[in-house]
């Protein structure tokens, strides 16, 4: 590995980082949104929402991501509707991490024990002020490993929208396979930078999982 | 009688098991009521239709002049509106087997949160609400003290100014004792007997038959979801009319009806202190109308 293909490397990829962080933090957003109204569904008493939900994860999380960015760049304007590559991506990485944490968030609302609800109803408290203040809280901390396991795979998978044509890190790496014919020292940085982005991740997850602990 | 609780007619099924099948009694204002029975008797269910933390599928309930639920003249239920209920169990103080206290949040902040986001109340209105509710208990010194934190005892005593923070009319205890190593059941029953000295309307599911004979007013006995006998607690425990009466006293004391100097709750040691705070006062002063129910 030459140490100076590896430098020249650096500020060429590294040009792709803010569309890898923009992708990811949008689709974590509106994916965490989505989730959390899919949790809700998912626990509520009307079955057609509980059979939306059902669905939706059966549905996202049963077919592959790049089909669903292929779906979102290639056929969504067959249908009328031309998304940029960016916002095709932010699309399909939403859907895709809606479906994935759907399931975190129910888990960590039913991992409050049913005896609070109680207290809270028999104290007069509103279903949403219990969810805000006596279930999120509680459930954050239950939560907050596997949500940090599906946000470190979508990090990693917005790589995939190199394929439609997102100018992100991996996009930009490939760039110099085919400008410069070299492999190994671009291959190294772009598996250090994301290294590097994804204990960040882990950091601010330990971070608010300890200050959500339990006093005891 | 100045009834602040009627029941009428309660009726409670699960699918086709029938757990209440007709319970009537009032409850009058500063009257403090023990419910014994066996267990699966219905007792607990009983006392959560009150505040509806179970829906009755028959019969009507009234607390404080509201109708929480009533059945119509076609049989079909008809229950309080959402928001009703929400004001009806403002006036509801209950405290559960299992404390079910918020473990994210300190003992104050137990004590708060319901008072500020129910009744609007200032942080520091609801921070000196909770101080003195906590000395009142005997926990003073725990207001920073997370739940987990606490021992059982101490974590019952902190849902009872839990419940009491919302300054109900009436207060629930279901089986409060039950969950708590029996040397810590006493700090417990203190704290509801000077609640029930300072003029406070109690229903009691419990087991402890001394803090019933010692506290209540009046006894009910229920057995497969009817009140089987009911009278003044004394009466009620000393000198059983009905044979399951005596049956089940004779099963839970391993002997015969109490003698009259049985009695008598204790605090256990440690936390004897109990602050001097009278936040019932104003109860106790309105209402000394207890007694045992004869019609």
């Amino acid at each position: 590995m030459d140490w100076d293909i590896v430098w020249e490397s650096v500020p060429l990829i590294w040009k792709g980082a803010g569309a890898t962080v923009t992708m990811f933090a949008w689709a974590l957003v509106i994916g965490t949104v989505g989730a959390f109204a899919l949790s809700l569904m998912r626990l509520s008493a009307a079955k057609p929402l509980q059979w939306f939900a059902i669905g939706f994860g059966w549905l996202f999380r049963g077919i592959p991501l790049l089909i669903l960015l292929f779906f979102a760049f290639f056929a969504l304007p067959e249908l009328g509707i031309l998304l940029s590559p960016f916002l095709a991506a932010v699309l399909g990485f939403s859907l895709w991490t809606a479906a994935y944490q759907a399931e975190v968030i129910r888990s960590g609302i039913i991992s409050v024990p049913p005896g609070q609800a109680e207290a809270a109803e028999a104290l007069g408290m509103t279903r949403a002020h219990y969810m805000r203040r006596i279930v999120i809280p509680q459930g954050v901390r239950i939560m907050m490993p596997p949500y940090t396991g599906n946000a470190i795979t979508l990090l990693k998978q917005t790589s995939l929208a190199t394929l439609v044509t997102v100018p992100e890190m991996a996009l930009l790496t490939q760039r110099i396979f085919s400008n410069n014919f070299q492999f190994i020292e671009p291959i190294f940085v772009l598996g250090v930078i994301y290294l590097g982005m994804t204990t960040v991740l882990l950091i601010i997850s330990a971070g608010v999982e300890h200050a959500f602990r339990l006093k005891v | 009688m100045d009834a602040l609780v009627t029941v009428s007619g309660l009726h409670k099924s699960y699918g086709d098991l029938e757990v209440l099948k007709g319970i009537d009694f009032e409850v009058a204002r500063g009257e403090v009521v023990a419910i014994i029975g066996p267990s699966g008797s219905g007792k607990t269910t009983m006392l959560r239709c009150i505040n509806l933390l179970e829906q009755p599928t028959g019969g009507r309930i009234v607390v404080d002049g509201r109708v929480v639920c009533e059945q119509a003249d076609d049989g079909s239920m008809r229950f309080a509106e959402k928001g009703e209920v929400r004001e009806i169990r403002e006036e509801i103080g209950m405290v559960f087997q299992r404390f079910n206290l918020f473990p994210h949040m300190t003992a104050l902040a137990n004590i708060t949160e319901a008072p500020r986001a129910v009744k609007g109340m200032s942080k520091s209105d609801a921070r000196d609400l909770a101080v003195e509710l906590l000395d009142s208990v005997g926990l003073a010194n725990k207001a920073d003290a997370y739940p987990l934190q606490l021992s059982g005892g101490q974590q019952q005593r902190v849902a009872i100014a839990r419940a009491l923070a919302m300054k109900p009319a009436l207060m629930l205890f279901d089986e409060v004792t039950s969950a708590v190593d029996p040397e810590l059941a006493g700090e417990i029953l203190l704290v509801m007997k000077r609640l029930a000295q300072q003029g406070m309307t109690m229903l009691v599911v419990t087991h402890e038959m001394s803090f019933a004979a010692d506290v209540a007013d009046r006894v009910l006995f229920i057995d497969h979801g009817v009140i089987v006998e009911q009278g003044p607690a004394r009466d009620l425990l000393t000198d059983p009319q009905n044979p399951r009466t005596r049956a089940f006293l004779h099963a839970v004391l391993d002997r015969a009806p109490m003698t009259e100097d049985d009695d008598s709750i204790t605090a256990s040691g440690e936390d004897a202190g109990f602050g001097s705070t009278d936040l019932f006062s104003e109860q106790a002063a309105v209402e000394p109308e207890s007694g045992p129910d004869d019609g």
